[in-house]
């Protein structure tokens, strides 16, 4: 590195002293070739300084480029702007372009890894799943770790994987990104930034890594912490022993602990503790607190709380939320629970249910005991809006996509889980008397009428399901290939069979190639991060071939036949019928926002329904009514086409 | 009374926990009877029960009170 540099002349050292500069040692004060002393003002250095071609600030004044600051053991790029250092930079790297003005001190006080290692108690507050957290930690890793203590010597071998991470990003001193802002902060101690990071009056930083293009605001406080790319961090939060992932917004006086929050998270005003927040995870408003639980794609209502334990053993108890739940305003759940995904809950429920088997369910109270409505928040509203606005709201900047997520509501994950609960309701309904009013079935009650009701939710689900694998099939069918080959035969690198599926944090994967996965790390065949991570993409681009295959097998089991290609017209036909019952049932949940004790309010004076036409518009010009009209009127051409273009085939 | 009638008022009162005598044949399920939008699930699950046939849930759950609810069941058991 030396020889970018030189030493000072001793007339620039006169002149740096003239200006009010002053060093134990100028023999440790090395310059770029190019160095003009003019560019540093009342600057103190310590110990061995690296100083990279600087130049004074254009405009008014021509503001040198390092002034009122003590340098310690530092190397400052090209390019820096170093002003108002009331405290000191020390055991710091500067990288080009990095600009800091008015903070107390930024130091590496020895060797540290900046965060990456530190070990976050998620899921279960009272330890034993022990998540060490580092620039590498993926949610789907994540998952694996905190959640298949089961399996040993892959917890070791990750352990091991993880360590060599720790181990490679530790370091004597600090590197702050090119392009890097840091103003108006205290205090900066152990931590490591990417490039063109803003760090902006934050109160205390302490032991993390920020990546590149993240945002930290006024009044944060963070100790032992990751934050990802393109993360912010803002408005006094106070995050200790946290990930922060990639787009991942956090603020407005958030607290979190002991937490995870991947990919485009959002925690404002709340509280989280002990959170394995998945992909899409919102917590928007005050009194919610989010504890001891694996949520993804979830919405907290506000006045959301749990209980993780029962004054026995200390906070012991988990609670899983699969993917897509909501809770309602003052929703309470005791711990340990576990409710199905894509489900609605609201009221306070005291009792250990587990609706894993019921997907796009209303858990709800009734009497004071927790009643599940299966299917029923499938024929929603919020379930179509939410599926449309994901994809919208990845706040993920290109490159920085680390998470693996599937976005899709209906997959061979809920199909699975319908699948089972249809069984489950037969028989719950066959072995019932009619006098039984309703059935506890893992801890919640279901209301006998409702069986075959809601059996038939979950069946026109599926067959829209069914007939929308066949429609993506039919867009990518080169009609010169055999129509029976396309449309029959399964994908030869696909998983075979019917096997289970998972969701190990907003990613989909059929459990058989997860495990193959799985034996590969415990045999060290990959054994450093990014092989895993890596390994985990493989499984995820599987999807579709999977799901093409699980799909077959799944119509064999059911029919006990083989797909046909009349079955593909007949199933076709089955899509368009339940999308046209199901996009009215929508429609006229939608229609409920326009009628009846909705107008309430409305008119304050006289004149409500005028004034609810001015707020609220009418039903028929609602923007997502339009859509939902519009998608059922296509279901006719888009079904004739598919059959069209097969019967040609 | 026809016989629809009378077996519709009756599954009503059941669910709805309510007095018979209060049901009258143009009594609506939300806005009169009080019932919720779960119980008018329930209620179209009741009706198929008691007259063993299956009905569309978009259609029923347009049904709004009793004498609708009988031409509907009476037009589904026509149907066979």
């Amino acid at each position: 590195m030396r020889e970018e540099f030189r030493l000072l002349t001793r007339d620039e050292i006169d002149q740096l002293i003239s200006q009010g500069c002053r060093s134990t040692n100028w023999n440790e004060v090395w310059v770029a070739h190019d160095f003009d002393p003019q560019t540093i003002v009342a600057a103190s250095f310590e110990g061995e300084v690296y100083i990279g071609s600087l130049s004074s600030a254009e405009g008014e004044g021509k503001k040198p480029a390092i002034s009122h600051a003590t340098i310690v053991n530092t190397q400052i790029g090209p390019d820096c702007q170093i002003r108002n250092v009331h405290g000191r930079i020390e055991n710091i790297a500067l990288g080009q372009g990095v600009r800091i003005e008015n903070i107390g001190s930024l130091i590496c006080s020895g060797r540290t890894s900046f965060g990456n290692g530190v070990k976050v108690a998620v899921i279960n507050e009272g330890g034993g799943r022990e998540l060490p957290i580092t620039t590498g930690t993926t949610s789907q890793l994540a998952y694996l770790f905190t959640l298949y203590r089961h399996r040993p010597l892959l917890i070791k071998q990750l352990s091991r994987i993880f360590d060599e991470q720790v181990d490679d990003l530790a370091a004597d001193r600090g590197s702050i990104g090119d392009s890097t802002t840091i103003l108006n902060c205290p205090w900066l101690e152990n931590i490591s930034t990417g490039n063109n990071v803003e760090i902006s009056g934050a109160d205390r930083l302490v032991n993390g890594t920020i990546e590149a293009h993240s945002h930290i605001g006024d009044g944060v406080i963070a100790n032992d912490f990751i934050v990802l790319a393109g993360a912010e961090l803002d408005s006094g939060a106070i995050i200790e022993k946290s990930l922060v992932g990639e787009g991942c917004r956090i603020g407005k006086q958030f607290s979190a602990e002991n937490s995870t929050f991947f990919a485009n998270c959002e925690g404002f005003h709340s509280e989280a503790c002990s959170v394995f927040a998945g992909p899409y995870t919102v917590t928007h408003h005050r009194s919610t607190l989010l504890i001891a639980g694996l949520f993804s794609f979830f919405n907290a209502g506000s006045a959301t709380n749990q209980s993780n334990h029962m004054y026995k053993l200390g906070p012991v108890h988990q609670g899983i939320l699969e993917r897509g739940c909501k809770t309602g305003s003052g929703s309470y759940l005791l711990w340990p629970a576990r409710a199905g995904a894509f489900s609605a809950i609201r009221g306070k429920h005291y009792s250990n249910f587990d609706t894993s088997d019921f997907p796009f369910s209303y858990i709800d109270i009734d009497k004071g005991k927790s009643t599940l409505i299966p299917g029923m928040n499938f024929l929603t509203v919020g379930i179509l809006r939410d599926s449309q606005k994901w994809h919208k709201r990845d706040r993920r900047l290109e490159g920085h996509k680390q998470d693996l997520i599937n976005f899709e509501v209906l997959s061979p994950y809920t199909a699975q889980k319908m699948l089972r609960g249809q069984q489950i309701m037969t028989e719950l309904y066959d072995s019932s008397p009619k006098t039984q009013e309703s059935i506890i079935y893992q801890g919640i009650h279901i209301r006998r009428l409702l069986l075959k009701t809601c059996r038939r939710y979950y069946q026109m689900a599926l067959d829209i399901y069914w007939g929308e694998i066949l429609l993506r099939r039919l867009e990518r069918w080169n009609q010169n290939e055999n129509p029976s080959e396309i449309f029959l035969e399964p994908e030869p690198q696909g998983e075979a069979g019917t096997g289970e599926w998972v969701d190990i944090a907003g990613m989909l994967v059929r459990q058989s190639r997860l495990e193959r996965l799985i034996k590969a790390i415990e045999a060290q065949e990959l054994d450093y991060i990014f092989a895993v991570n890596h390994g985990l993409l493989q499984c995820y681009n599987a999807y579709s071939i999977d799901e093409w295959n699980w799909f077959l097998a799944t119509q064999e089991e059911l029919t006990g036949n083989q797909l046909t290609l009349e079955n593909v017209l007949m199933m076709l036909g089955k899509w368009k019928t339940a999308s046209k019952k199901y996009y009215n049932l929508v429609r006229n949940d939608a229609r409920k926002e326009f009628e009846g004790p909705v107008r309430t309010g409305f008119g304050i004076d006289g004149n409500s329904d005028k004034d609810f036409a001015a707020v609220r518009g009418d039903f028929e010009h609602n923007d997502f009514v339009q859509w939902v009209t519009r998608q059922a009127d296509l279901l006719d051409e888009r079904c004739q086409k598919a059959i069209n273009q097969l019967q040609i085939g | 009374m026809s016989d629809t009638i009378t077996r519709v008022k009756k599954v009503t009162a059941d669910l709805l926990k309510i007095n018979l005598e209060q049901i009258d044949d143009n009594a609506r399920f939300v806005e009169d009877l009080g019932a919720e939008s779960i119980q008018s699930i329930e209620l179209v699950a009741a009706f198929e029960e008691e007259f063993d046939i299956e009905m569309d849930e978009d259609a029923a759950l347009a049904v709004r009170n009793i004498n609708d609810a009988v031409t509907f069941i009476d037009k589904v058991i026509a149907r066979g």
